[in-house]
């Protein structure tokens, strides 16, 4: 696998959407690339960092209770 | 996905379709913060897609995805009700502002894996929040949600191929904006100022 090839499955490597074939290729072509294993890094951080801000707080209790009100 | 059932009222049955439903209350309302950038409006939308999903109670399939079941309804009472219609699959995956940024291919827009994470949380929400809505949504659903590509084509209701593309400049111009946002705070240095 080459860098292009690799590149363009970054995102599917990333996000665990490959076949056991091709998610062992990209890891083989990564141990050996550290360009696009610095790339695939970035991905991996920007994906946890933006679920780990994106995922907190609640719904206001008044929305909550409401809602039990109007669906029961 | 698609809401065709008659509208449903066993009381048994409603009385687990609600607590399934309302399990999901969270996340839904953390979505519709994230789509319509406003607290108010956040509450309408999830309110109305509750609404609406106890309505069609019976065109869900008990033990299938109920958080992308309630996705999709809210996600198109959201392009309904705010943006005036669901949006047509459109020029925004050939954009020729971020294939531009994409053949840039500058080393020094390439910010280092860390860097991300001495950026304060309310600057990556500020950042997601700014990705136009057909870009947020698709971060929203598989890089905070987790959805897989599948289940995020069927709430979006387009192909797999098209979630990829959009994920993809999603991510490029997230990318771009956390950096910008990382240099302009004083994070990092350009590596022209710093060579």
């Amino acid at each position: 696998m080459n860098c292009t090839d690799c590149l363009e499955r970054l995102d599917q490597y990333v996000d665990r959407e490959l076949t056991d074939e091709e998610l062992d290729q990209v890891r083989r072509h990564l141990a050996d690339c550290p360009p696009c294993e610095d790339l695939f890094r970035l991905k991996m951080n920007m994906r946890r960092v933006v679920k780990v801000c994106c995922d907190q707080g609640v719904a206001p209790e008044a929305l909550r209770s409401r809602l039990r009100q109007i669906l029961y | 996905m698609v809401l065709v059932a008659e509208p449903a009222a066993d009381t048994n049955r409603g009385d687990s379709f609600v607590e399934e439903a309302i399990a999901h209350l969270d996340t839904l309302y953390r979505g519709a913060l994230r789509l319509t950038r406003d607290p108010a409006r956040a509450e309408d939308l999830v309110q109305d897609t509750y609404v609406r999903a106890l309505r069609y109670q019976n065109s869900y399939q008990a033990g299938t995805n109920m958080k992308a079941w309630l996705f999709a309804i809210m996600r198109n009472l959201f392009w309904d009700r705010f943006k005036g219609g669901r949006p047509e699959d459109v020029s925004l995956d050939g954009d020729s502002q971020f294939a531009l940024y994409d053949t840039l291919k500058d080393p020094s827009a390439m910010p280092e894996a860390d860097v991300l994470d001495r950026i304060a949380a309310e600057e990556v929400v500020k950042a997601v929040e700014q990705l136009p809505e057909l870009h947020r949504e698709v971060v929203l659903l598989v890089d905070v949600e987790g959805f897989s590509y599948k289940d995020a084509a069927e709430v979006l209701g387009v192909p797999i191929g098209t979630v990829m593309s959009r994920l993809h400049r999603a991510r490029r111009q997230l990318q771009k904006l956390l950096y910008d946002y990382a240099q302009e705070s004083g994070i990092v240095h350009s590596k022209e100022e710093g060579a």
